[in-house]
């Protein structure tokens, strides 16, 4: 499978939803990502924002258009490599997403240990300094249903952040999040966009994380005929 | 109703204009040929027929896909690695003390009444290939089969199901995680496995302890090596493969059926749905593999 490394890192071409499938409204969604960009998505629906992620994540079947990742087309795929795109992603979702039979820790290492070879040891490593960071005092081993909402949200964060993800899909984890995650979340923005990663970050309002809005390097609305282009400034 | 609409048909009149409209349209359309009859009836026969038996037809794919992604090494990350550890020591550690009760139990109920009306009956020659023939190949295979659908196929449709109700598997899915080979393959391998370790430690406790319960009431004086002697060379050679191969296939039923009834939930099912249907599938599935087996050899 060759990914390419110059140009937009996600690309919706005239992608028409399935409407059926997802409940998007089958209009053409059309936007452009580049390597270190990030792009605000402001989504008053937060089961629409998730679908939209998954739009990106060609987890949705398109009537017409294309939804290319590092330049290839999700639909041209087989399963595996699929599979292994999706590897390449981090998220944060309000789709319950941890298992109560991993535990939390399992949860926050499944894509790094499942998708590359790296050394059990660096991944525990990497997944301890991210809880840290992110205001936990450490890795959880717990299982998630005896974890808080607040330390279930940084877990959440540690998760997408781990490895070196291309592309990050984030459901606004500052929504309701304790006031000492805004910090390590806008640094760890800042950090996977310098090492290249494009950043899509939906947001219910634009009332959440201003602080980083000079960071933005694109906004839209996520509207009834599409995603519309906000004007910026 | 706006004005125009009740105009078009008068109070108390037999006459429907828009069912009178739809017969015109019948009547006009030209007669159909036999052969797109012949096609609309295969179809309807098709779905029938698919919609009838769509979870036999899931699980005959499903047991191919197992069969052929356990042969690739790639299928063998460590995830799936860890899936399958955690998984064998679920059904064989746990489920280790009921198999050798249930097979306990067992012995003191058919061994040894076995053995005795056996001797009773002047056929003590005959205890070896019945013990074969009842015990090891019929009985076994289905109580285990039983325990395993109990104890860990009943866990499986639950925690899968909740996983697809809750959308925990679509989360899967997104980062990459392909439920079939990160779940349903390991598991069912790890059945597979528990199944023929657990059904051949059932066996011998039920021989074992049908051997001692007789041996005690005095019904045999044979050391317990010449009784086991017996029992093994009443065995054919078919039999070493058909009943290793029946703890084996039990084992893979019962972990393919409750993986895919857990990933087959809907929205609509819960906990009250999910598991009477694990349960009844798993029972049939159970006692159709023993069926086919008697059937077949």
């Amino acid at each position: 499978m060759e990914t390419r490394n110059v140009g937009p890192v996600l690309e919706l071409n005239k992608a028409i939803p399935s409407f059926e499938e997802s409940g998007l409204p089958p209009v053409p969604f059309s936007m452009r990502l580049m390597p270190g960009e990030c792009a605000v998505v402001e989504a008053r629906d937060a089961s629409r924002a998730t679908i939209f992620a998954d739009l990106c994540s060609g987890l949705v079947p398109l009537n017409d258009g294309a939804v290319k990742f590092m330049g290839l087309d999700w639909t041209e795929l087989h399963d595996r490599e699929v599979n292994a795109l999706r590897g390449r992603i981090g998220r944060i979702t309000r789709r319950p997403s941890w298992t109560d039979f991993l535990g939390t820790h399992m949860g926050i290492m499944l894509q790094q240990l499942h998708h590359t070879t790296r050394d059990v040891n660096d991944v525990v490593a990497e997944a301890s300094r991210l809880s840290e960071q992110f205001g936990l005092p450490g890795l959880p081993v717990l299982r998630p249903a005896m974890l808080s909402d607040a330390d279930l949200l940084r877990a959440s964060c540690v998760r997408a952040f781990m490895g070196r993800p291309h592309l990050l899909l984030l459901e606004d984890p500052l929504e309701a999040s304790p006031a000492d995650l805004e910090d390590a979340f806008l640094s760890a923005i800042t950090t996977a966009r310098d090492k290249g990663a494009g950043i899509i970050w939906l947001v219910r309002s634009n009332a959440v994380g201003q602080r980083y809005w000079q960071g933005v390097t694109s906004r839209w609305r996520l509207a009834d005929d599409g995603l519309v282009a906000v004007r910026m400034g | 109703m706006s004005e125009t609409n009740t105009n078009q048909r008068e109070p108390g009149s037999d006459r429907d204009p828009i069912l009178e409209a739809e017969n015109h349209q019948q009547a006009q359309r030209a007669p159909l040929s036999l052969k797109v009859r012949i096609l609309r009836r295969l179809a309807w026969l098709g779905r029938l027929t698919r919609h009838q038996l769509w979870f036999f037809l899931i699980m005959m794919g499903a047991c191919w896909g197992v069969i052929f992604e356990s042969f690739r090494a790639h299928s063998w990350r460590r995830t799936v690695r860890y899936e399958f550890g955690v998984t064998l020591n679920s059904v064989i550690g746990g489920g280790l003390i009921a198999t050798l009760f249930a097979g306990t139990l067992t012995g003191v109920a058919a061994v040894s009444q076995t053995i005795y009306w056996l001797g009773f009956a002047g056929l003590a020659k005959m205890t070896g290939s019945i013990l074969v023939n009842v015990v090891v190949r019929e009985i076994a295979p289905i109580l285990v089969g039983i325990l395993l659908l109990g104890r860990n196929g009943m866990l499986s449709v639950t925690e899968l199901g909740l996983l697809t109700t809750g959308g925990q598997i679509r989360s899967f899915q997104a980062q990459g995680l392909d439920p079939f080979l990160l779940l349903v393959m390991p598991r069912t391998l790890a059945f597979t496995v528990g199944g023929f370790t657990l059904g051949i430690l059932f066996s011998f406790a039920a021989l074992l302890t049908g051997y001692i319960i007789s041996r005690i009431s005095g019904v045999i004086t044979n050391p317990v090596w010449t009784f086991f002697y017996d029992v093994v060379t009443a065995m054919s050679g078919a039999d070493y493969i058909i009943i290793p191969l029946k703890f084996i296939v039990v084992g893979f039923v019962v972990g393919v059926g409750g993986c895919l009834t857990g990933l087959t939930a809907t929205n609509e099912d819960n906990l009250r749905t999910l598991l009477p249907r694990g349960f009844s599938r798993g029972m049939l599935i159970v006692m159709a593999v023993s069926v086919l087996f008697s059937l077949d050899f």
